[in-house]
């Protein structure tokens, strides 16, 4: 993480905003990028746009409930009828 | 399936050392019923790495069947659902890399990427939540397969950073860079705009 009032705060500020949002930021860049956010437009929306997108990606729950195929084990069974997996290659 | 002669059928009460114990000794149904336990997850893992259905159930078969080639070397040093995890991974990141190589690559089907639905039904938030919905699936599709499995393994499925890390074979730093290099480009690709607007 850079240092408060170093390089360029709108750049190192986008760059940083899925940390900020994680709450991985230490106090010191999180300060700098509350300072730089509440001055500027576009690292604002920034934020609350990163926050949407991880709660709109938490939300891909589409395929929750799907089931596995009752063939998943068809493989394993061919092979487990060779012997133990011990004496087989991977 | 009957247990073959000899095999005893699973006490539903066994414990997964128990399990893993029979299974690491040749037992085909012990592993089933161990590796049963997360086959619908890891199906819906691979159903989300992957997108196709038939291609899911295809690598979901070689899952199972390099687990069970590999559980006599399965040491513990993790969990057992992280170790299944992590051969899925692996075997996804294979099957999406050799599709890269074929000349129409396929990509993650956004019909299966759906977003909750919204408490008040408003037609016009539906109208632009599928619009979201859309361009979130795509934008996932876009994505490099290890960038794909962290945003797929951390926001989806909901992993701490550790676990997933684990899974995906990489330092925690090295994933969370991952994890926040997928964000940053999801995010280019959608546009704050479009996020800030639908996404809230």
């Amino acid at each position: 993480m850079g240092m408060p009032g170093r390089v360029d705060d709108h750049q190192w500020s986008q760059q940083h905003l899925s940390h900020y949002v994680e709450g991985e930021l230490r106090p010191r860049a999180r300060r700098r990028l509350d300072r730089h956010a509440r001055e500027c437009v576009d690292c604002g929306r920034g934020i609350r746009a990163m926050r949407a997108l991880v709660h709109a990606v938490q939300g891909l729950d589409g395929i929750a409930g799907v089931r596995a195929p009752a063939t998943i084990f068809d493989r394993v069974r061919l092979a487990g009828a060779g012997g133990s997996p011990s004496s087989q290659n991977t | 399936m009957p247990p073959p002669p000899g095999k005893r059928a699973p006490d539903p009460a066994e414990t997964e050392a128990s399990l893993l114990a029979r299974a690491q000794a040749g037992d085909v149904s012990a592993f089933e019923h161990l590796s049963g336990a997360y086959a619908d997850r890891l199906f819906m893992l691979l159903r989300r790495l992957l997108g196709d259905r038939s291609e899911a159930e295809d690598v979901a078969q070689e899952v199972m069947l390099r687990a069970w080639q590999g559980i006599a070397r399965f040491q513990g040093q993790s969990s057992y659902f992280t170790w299944l995890y992590r051969i899925a991974v692996n075997e996804a990141s294979r099957a999406l890399e050799k599709k890269a190589r074929q000349p129409a690559a396929a990509s993650i089907g956004a019909y299966e990427l759906q977003l909750p639905a919204s408490p008040a039904h408003d037609p016009s938030w539906q109208a632009e939540n599928s619009e979201l919905r859309r361009a979130l699936g795509h934008a996932l599709a876009q994505l490099p397969p290890t960038l794909r499995t962290a945003i797929v393994l951390r926001d989806v499925e909901g992993l701490s950073t550790q676990q997933a890390a684990e899974i995906a074979g990489v330092s925690q730093a090295a994933f969370k860079s991952r994890l926040h290099q997928a964000r940053l480009r999801v995010r280019a690709a959608i546009g704050d705009q479009t996020l800030v607007t639908t996404g809230g």
